[in-house]
């Protein structure tokens, strides 16, 4: 399903786009849903999109050996995740499953690459709201690991 | 007010009950010889004969004089001998002492307020004042993260609250348990999920240090201007009073113009988050 305009504008990540911007990504981006339980992606998957979640609600975390998993977080609507996909090696950090029936917005990463190289502005925007979710997810696994060392 | 005589002579207050809010945290509930007026964000002295005393801020409402509750978590030498102690004992208060929050000027506004661990405990004098004073504010937004749901303290306060017009609270937990489906994170991380008009708003922090510092740091970066944002500095005190200096943070007596500040008031403060 593609995802419209008026829609895109609803999402906080999106504020300070212009039309013209939010109709790129419109055009490189669909609506994918997910089950409860189901895995979006396991930590080292190779990533293809860039997901912004609609609706419900995700739970992030790391694979131990043993196939053990910590739950380190949870995503909540409006929230970017799987930020790697548009880095070199686009390998996931995390693995991320849905533990409500979920709705997301899935950003096609390499074509996304591609309008950064190609719209200064748009990049700019674009990387500015990566760095925002990839500051605060560091500054809140850093608060989550003094409160375990009760520091 | 303390007895005018000897401003460190305590009050008496007979132990009624001892609810068990959590493994290290209990709420002690007194009833003081005579009437004790405090306003919230206040902190008073509360002694165990022959052992000593520590400052705590009442958890209970200003509004009731004739009863006090104080919220203890287990730290230490008195904090430990405090959670030993049962109904019918008799302990001692002096205070009210310090600057509570300025809930006056909160009319009109939308109030934020970020709480972790046992910083529930003044939060909780806060929101019975504000409560109070619902028609007279916006919003109440609480956000509020634990280490683990077995760690929340007062777990009713959450439902009752959100059944209240204007008020919204959110809670999440460091790490999970069974039987937790709610979100899992730092108290920091509810911040994103909020919407606040920011213009027409104070935030209050409160909570561990560490808490206290990320928490103002993602206020600050949500736009939140230093003379919008109240914390409650928890210092090392003694005497209470301004005369031991104990308790200074820099030029400031945490005990006398504390506790509660503006992180304006404070934040070029080197000792603020030690
Ligand atoms: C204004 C204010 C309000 C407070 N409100 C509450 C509250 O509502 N509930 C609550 O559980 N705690 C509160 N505290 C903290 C509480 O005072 C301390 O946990 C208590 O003094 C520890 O005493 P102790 O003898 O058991 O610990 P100690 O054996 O003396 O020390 C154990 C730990 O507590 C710290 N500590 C010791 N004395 C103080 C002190 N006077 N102030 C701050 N930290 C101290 C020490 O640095 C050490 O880390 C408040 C502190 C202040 C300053
Ligand atoms: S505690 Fe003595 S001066 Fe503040």
């Amino acid at each position: 399903m593609k995802m419209e305009i008026e829609d895109l504008k609803k999402i906080k990540f999106f504020e300070k786009f212009t039309e013209q911007q939010l109709e790129t990504i419109a055009s490189i981006s669909s609506v994918k849903e997910f089950m409860v339980k189901e895995i979006i992606f396991e930590q080292y998957d190779e990533l293809a999109d860039v997901f912004i979640l609609l609706q419900g609600s995700m739970s992030l975390g790391i694979s131990l050996p043993k196939d053990k998993r910590i739950h380190l977080g949870t995503i909540e609507e409006g929230q970017l995740f799987s930020w790697s996909a548009i880095f070199p090696p686009y390998i996931s950090t995390a693995w991320v499953m849905a533990i409500t029936p979920a709705k997301v917005i899935a950003i096609d990463a390499r074509k996304l690459n591609a309008e950064i190289d190609k719209d200064c502005d748009f990049g700019f925007k674009t990387m500015s709201k990566i760095a925002q979710t990839i500051s605060h997810r560091l500054s809140d696994t850093r608060f989550q690991l003094m409160n375990q060392l009760n520091l | 007010m303390t007895d005018n005589t000897n401003i460190y002579k305590p009050l008496r207050a007979n132990l009624v009950d001892v609810i068990e809010e959590s493994p290290l945290i209990k709420t002690f509930v007194l009833i003081p010889e005579r009437e004790f007026v405090f306003s919230t964000g206040q902190f008073i002295e509360l002694s165990v004969d022959g052992v000593g005393e520590a400052p705590f801020t009442p958890s209970s409402s200003p509004l009731v004089t004739d009863k006090l509750e104080v919220t203890v978590m287990k730290t230490g030498y008195v904090t430990n001998i405090m959670h030993e102690l049962k109904p019918g004992a008799v302990m001692g208060i002096r205070g009210p002492y310090g600057r509570g929050y300025p809930v006056k000027s909160f009319e009109g506004k939308e109030v934020l307020i970020l709480g972790g661990g046992c910083g529930l405990a003044p939060i909780r004098s806060l929101l019975f004042t504000l409560e109070h004073m619902k028609d007279k504010l916006e919003k109440v937004i609480l956000c509020y993260g634990s280490k683990s749901p077995t760690d929340c303290i007062y777990k009713p306060l959450f439902s009752r609250l959100n059944s209240i017009d204007k008020f919204e609270t959110y809670r999440t937990v460091d790490r999970t348990e069974e039987g937790w489906d709610g979100p899992v994170g730092v108290a920091t991380a509810l911040l994103d999920k909020i919407k606040v008009k920011i213009e027409n708003s104070v935030a209050v922090v409160c909570g561990p240090p560490i808490m206290m510092k990320f928490g103002t740091i993602r206020i600050l970066e949500m736009g939140y201007r230093d003379d919008q944002i109240y914390l409650s500095m928890e210092k090392n005190m003694s005497c209470g009073l301004g005369k031991c200096g104990h308790c200074m943070m820099g030029e400031f007596f945490v005990c006398k113009d504390g506790p509660v500040f503006t992180y304006k008031e404070i934040k070029h403060n080197p000792e603020i988050w030690k």
